[in-house]
């Protein structure tokens, strides 16, 4: 049974990245403090934009709350592709691609551990945010953010592994953090689109993670819709399919230049 | 059918630099073949070829029946694979990576711990298996690193300088384990820097230099081709060293001395020798401080084909 081999390596590949979590919890400290950090710091700084028209928030941490939420799983997936880079440079790597098993069960295991770990700074961010008064979303609203969340940490991490690959060291990191980084900040992130300058907004109505970010706040700020859940859920399988599709790419051009 | 079968093997890198330049390889079911060369001879690169971690830019190789271009997957399933560096996770413990390996390969759910118990037990570190390999020393790891390769029953095994930066007793545990592993009928692909490990564990060595093979049969028929075993006599004083001259050149020609103050002569028959040429020093009055037979090395084999020493060689030859 190919498939139940398969899922036994994903599943193992997985918890090996857990592993990492359990046995160096400290390592997972600034992925997990970071983006709690900034947006409690953003929400006391700017707390009076709330007011502003066009936020229809009940209070400016409730509105970024989700940045923060893309932003850890941003982190995590990065990670993820430092990690990969930390092996490839280890020859870990090499173990993984001398096993008889499909690339894309190889790189399934990668992105699946970032998509399960980034619920780690999101269970922390909501809890702190709860704390500091952001709006309850709900839990069936919950059960609608978590897999965006994940997704989007599955999109980092495959972006991380291409970068990964491509450059084979840690010190890629940065293009790794950067790229997600830029993804995040041209959206309606910190501004609804009414208060854009147009050149941004314009970026922002093509960006794909503004339709993402807006499928995690939607709970936040209001009451969960298909209208704003299904462009969440598009742009998120068209950016897996495409990053996905170039960290396959890339995976399977290994060893090849 | 032939274990490895590479004709015309060739990778060329960027900058059309040439790593292995058409190397041709026959091995046998249950042979083991010691590779040998310095570092950047091509080695490592023919291993990765082999194992299908690189892809050739030209000729074919056959590893197990399968073409490592073309059937990468089969190749896969049939080796086991042991890289320079063992590639560990520090943080995992023994018993995990050995079950992390046993399901890389598919080995049912039911027989991982069987096989794994096994295995450890047979590398010796069943006390060390619940402890993280970041505690373990060079040597567990690479015989872990071996456990680990060896967790799917491979055909054929690719050890990569498998006991480099080694001590002593872990580079015999290794050899032990390798010696076991033929009679068991698996065939095993060996590179080394260290000409002792390839004559006492290959049955046949290939000597790769500049990306070519250079040299390749038994280690006793490559050292037969150098020449004869030499003699190396240290005099108790030199100022016998003329007419001890005289004296040896009736054993034959004297050769380039290899220290000053020293004699070097050939003595084809090798220890048969030395009795007669110490007796007729002794009765033409000149006393004899020390002597050493010196054999042919597969280092004297590297040295003829290559005109260069392998690396290592000379502090091995002194240990």
């Amino acid at each position: 049974m190919p498939a139940v081999a398969d899922m036994r390596v994903i599943s193992a590949l997985i918890r090996r990245a857990m592993n990492e979590i359990a046995r160096v919890p400290a390592a997972a400290i600034p992925g997990v403090l970071a983006p709690t950090i900034i947006i409690a710091g953003l929400a006391s700084v700017f707390s009076k934009a709330a007011e502003l028209p066009g936020y229809e928030a009940p209070n400016f941490l409730s509105y970024i709350i989700a940045v923060g939420f893309l932003q850890g799983a941003g982190f995590t997936g990065a990670a993820t592709g430092v990690n990969l880079a930390r092996d490839i440079e280890q020859g870990w790597f090499d173990r993984l691609l001398l096993a008889p098993v499909p690339r894309l069960v190889i790189l399934a295991g990668i992105v699946g551990s970032a998509a399960l770990r980034a619920l780690l700074p999101a269970s922390f961010l909501l809890l702190v945010g709860e704390i500091f008064g952001a709006a309850w979303p709900g839990f069936a609203e919950i059960l609608v953010m978590v897999p965006i969340v994940c997704g989007y940490a599955a999109i980092a991490a495959c972006w991380g592994a291409i970068i990964a690959l491509r450059f084979k060291t840690q010190q890629a990191a940065p293009l790794m953090q950067i790229g997600m980084f830029a993804a995040t900040l041209l959206t309606t992130a910190y501004a609804p689109f009414v208060l854009l300058t147009p050149w941004l907004e314009e970026i922002a109505r093509l960006n794909p993670v503004t339709y993402i970010l807006e499928g995690v706040r939607q709970g936040f700020v209001g009451d969960v819709t298909w209208a704003t859940t299904w462009p969440a859920f598009v742009a998120l399988f068209g950016l897996l399919a495409i990053f996905g599709g170039l960290a396959l790419r890339s995976m399977r051009r290994t060893g090849l230049s | 059918m032939s274990a490895i079968d590479v004709r015309g093997l060739e990778r060329e890198f960027k900058g059309s630099i040439k790593a292995v330049d058409g190397i041709d390889l026959n091995i046998a079911e249950g042979e083991v073949y010691g590779f040998l060369g310095p570092n950047g001879a091509g080695k490592t690169t023919t291993v990765r070829m082999l194992v299908t971690l690189l892809r050739p830019t030209g000729g074919t190789a056959l590893v197990a029946g399968y073409n490592v271009a073309t059937e990468p997957a089969k190749v896969r399933r049939r080796i086991g694979v042991a890289l320079q560096d063992a590639a560990l996770d520090l943080l995992m413990t023994g018993r995990e990576l050995i079950e992390l390996q046993a399901t890389l390969h598919a080995i049912p759910r039911a027989s991982v711990r069987a096989r794994g118990q096994d295995l450890i037990e047979r590398v010796g570190l069943s006390k060390a298996q619940d402890r993280r390999v970041g505690t373990y020393s060079g040597g567990m790891r690479r015989r872990l690193d071996l456990a680990m390769a060896l967790i799917h029953e491979p055909q054929v095994l690719f050890l990569d300088e498998p006991t480099t930066g080694l001590d002593p007793v872990s580079r015999m545990t290794l050899w032990d384990e390798v010696r076991r592993l033929k009679n068991d009928g698996t065939t095993v692909f060996l590179t080394t820097q260290y000409l002792e490990e390839a004559d006492q564990l290959a049955d046949r060595v290939g000597i790769i230099s500049a990306g070519k093979i250079v040299a390749e049969g038994t280690p006793a028929s490559l050292k037969a081709q150098v020449g004869d075993p030499r003699l190396d006599i240290g005099l108790l004083d030199d100022a016998d060293a003329v007419p001890a001259e005289a004296v040896l050149a009736r054993f034959g020609p004297l050769l380039e001395p290899l220290k000053p103050g020293r004699l070097l002569i050939s003595v084809p028959d090798g220890a048969a020798e030395i009795a007669p040429i110490v007796r007729a020093l002794d009765e033409a009055g000149i006393g004899v401080a020390n002597l050493d037979l010196l054999e042919p090395t597969l280092d004297d084999v590297f040295v003829e084909k290559t005109g260069r020493h392998l690396e290592g060689a000379e502090g091995e030859q002194d240990a």
